[in-house]
């Protein structure tokens, strides 16, 4: 059953990808009005990310979480709420796993921490989670690249 | 241009719900590319740090951000309902099935009802299974009944035994089943061995419940009473074993299903022989050589095998993975997430071309000087002078490479450079490619190897088209000139697995390669 899960929603869906990515990229770019580079490089970014954790779809932990944050963010932007509180506090769960058989504790806790939506979770799905992270990660960053390059020729 | 934007919307919008299709895509993809060039056209603000090509990218520095906002989460969220649910509601599980355990999101409610069904399940069995003991103890003191107790004994373990079949037959080693399985096979070392030695009597006690079924029927107190005995002793067992079983359950034990699919079925096939089987069990699970019997170390043991299953998964997407020790792994793993999400973040930034956005990427001296040049790029003021002395550098510092690796990073700190992986130097870079023509400049990249010298400007294609794609697209399409660059090299043999970086993208991160 893990097996079948994990061979399925291996390979990310690049036109599905694409698609959000650039819908979004248009979108952006459409609004002239921009404040300043950081502003608009951070909405990239999270534009970026959303267009990642939408093609990912629901079944991922990290989508999911990927999605909240973002949306969340943007939300109180818009509502000019602060926006270094993050939404971390009501999805963070306290109770965690604790196995002393753990024999890296604290690479797998920096790992968590990068890992969205990994916080509370064993090893082994944890690695699951990062491979499928990793992945489409990579798809995302060449997608960019290849935005980057075809619009710089 | 009101109107192509309205309609690429109304396109964009209408494509929501069809977003697998290839085709549609790329359809879609091209007319967001052409909008992004339509767009821009109007406004031509010289915005060197991104090579602007005719009509292309370009960046308006005025205006709030609130509006952007508001359409793209639009659009975000428009495409969300059609495949997922309420996504604001944390509390609303969007997969409550045992496969996938909704941890992020859901908080603890799923988890924990699912995991609370499942310990009640067990909690049923046990307290049958200490009932009927504390019921035969007693039976054992009086004295009387001994079909009674057996049958009742009998009972306890059939309908658990059928249980425990159709949930390891049917479940597989999902979470909630296995918490099930983990409860019931506690009780499993009842009737059969796979507990401590008061197991093996409890096993006993069931073999000779079975066996004496029959002849018990002929009323032989005296060997019946000889059974109680053995009973009581192995009852106590028995019991302790199974509490015993039962708390470790919390921690979740995971059983092999082949050792309880064969138990289980042998030991119903031994009750339904009905005595075929003589006083010593037959249903003791053989050990693999070298491997314990222990639920716990065979839970340990599974658990093991997955992580390890995992990890040989990992190893394959991770670039530089050959390492076989679990930690230096895991190390690598965290290095290549971080690397990718910077790299995310990097090229966020070089669609803005902002210099100074770029900036705190690069967290050495260079920075002052992308800097500077990015800024004053706009008005070509560095153009000349700066390439000269960079091309000049470079070649000083792949002179020295040659040599040394140690005096060629000591004379480019003295500079105030660094070195970066190619991929992100390419995208900075051409983030921060400014208009100038200088042809001869595209050409200082290639010569460096496994990084480029960072601020090295890459060449400006929009002015020299002939002379920037000639180059092999040096500064211009960051998944090209990883290759480009690779291939042109002679001074370093095998330069595109190395980097020397010393910024802050680690020194284990590898040139991107796809």
């Amino acid at each position: 059953m893990n097996r079948k899960n994990s061979n399925k929603s291996r390979n990310p869906n690049k036109p599905t990808l694409a698609f959000y990515f650039l819908r979004a990229l248009a979108c952006i770019n459409k609004k002239t009005s921009m404040a300043s580079y950081n502003q608009r490089s951070g909405t990239i970014k999270r534009a970026a990310y959303a267009s990642m954790a939408l093609a990912a779809g629901p079944k991922r932990a990290w989508s999911r979480a990927v999605l909240c944050r973002v949306l969340w963010w943007g939300s109180s932007r818009l509502h000019g709420f602060p926006t270094r509180r993050r939404p971390r506090a009501f999805f963070h769960r306290r109770v965690r796993v604790a196995d002393p058989k753990l024999r890296e504790p604290s690479k797998a806790d920096v790992l968590r921490r990068l890992v969205p939506g990994a916080k509370a979770m064993d090893l082994s799905r944890l690695l699951e989670e990062t491979a499928h992270y990793i992945q489409y990660l990579r798809a995302q960053v060449l997608l960019m690249q290849n935005v980057v390059g075809s619009v710089s020729d | 241009m009101q109107q192509s934007s309205r309609e690429m919307q109304g396109m964009a919008s209408s494509l929501n719900g069809i977003p697998s299709s290839a085709g549609v895509a790329a359809a879609a993809a091209q007319i967001a590319l052409q909008e992004l060039h339509n767009g821009h056209r109007q406004q031509q603000i010289q915005n060197p740090s991104m090579q602007v090509p005719a009509a292309h990218f370009d960046h308006s520095t005025a205006g709030s951000e609130a509006g952007s906002h508001d359409d793209f989460f639009d659009q975000m969220l428009s495409s969300l309902p059609s495949s997922w649910p309420d996504l604001g509601n944390p509390k609303v599980p969007w997969d409550l099935t045992s496969s996938s355990n909704p941890n992020g999101l859901a908080g603890k409610s799923p988890e924990e009802s699912a995991t609370a069904a499942a310990e009640g399940l067990q909690y049923a069995p046990y307290d049958e299974s200490l009932l009927l003991a504390s019921r035969l103890r007693q039976h054992q003191i009086s004295g009387g009944s001994s079909p009674a107790g057996k049958q009742m004994l009998l009972q306890l373990n059939h309908p658990h035994q059928q249980q425990q079949q159709q949930q390891m037959l049917l479940q597989g080693m999902g979470r909630s089943p296995v918490a099930t399985s983990g409860g019931d096979s506690g009780l499993l070392p009842m009737p059969l061995s796979l507990g401590s030695a008061g197991s093996a009597d409890s096993r006993l006690l069931v073999d000779r419940s079975r066996d004496e079924l029959d002849p018990s029927f002929r009323s032989n107190p005296t060997g019946g009473e000889g059974l109680y005995n053995g009973f009581g002793g192995s009852l106590q067992g028995g019991a302790q074993a199974a509490p015993q079983q039962h708390f470790h359950h919390p921690q979740g034990p995971s059983m092999p299903a082949q050792n309880f699919g064969g138990a289980p079925s042998a030991g119903v096939g031994q009750a339904g022989a009905a005595g075929g089987g003589t006083a010593p069990p037959r249903q003791r699970v053989r050990a693999r050589r070298g491997q314990a019997t222990d639920p716990h170390s065979i839970a340990e043991r599974l658990r093991r095998e997955r992580i390890a299953e995992r990890m040989k998964a990992l190893q394959e997407l991770v670039p530089n993975a050959n390492k076989t020790d679990k930690a230096s792994m895991l190390d690598e793993i965290i290095d290549y997430v971080k690397f990718l999400q910077l790299q995310v973040k990097v090229l966020s930034m070089s669609r803005l071309g902002g210099a100074a956005a770029v900036a705190p990427v690069v967290s050495d001296m260079p920075s002052e000087r992308l800097a500077v040049q990015g800024q004053s790029g706009r008005s070509g003021i560095n153009g000349a002078a700066g390439n000269d002395s960079l091309t000049v550098t470079e070649h000083q510092v792949a002179k020295l490479m040659e040599e040394d690796m140690g005096s060629a990073m000591q004379y480019l700190q003295g500079k105030g450079l660094c070195l970066m992986p190619i991929s992100l130097a390419s995208a900075i870079s051409s983030a921060t490619c400014h208009p100038r023509p200088v042809a001869g400049n595209g050409g200082g990249i290639h010569h460096l190897n496994p990084g480029c010298l960072i601020p090295a400007p890459p060449p400006s294609n929009h002015n020299n088209p002939a002379v920037g794609s000639g180059a092999g697209g040096g500064g211009d399409g960051p998944s090209s000139p990883s290759m480009s660059v690779l291939t042109v090299q002679s001074a370093m043999a095998n330069g595109g697995d190395t980097d020397v970086s010393r910024t802050s993208v680690k020194d284990a991160a590898s040139v991107s390669k796809p």
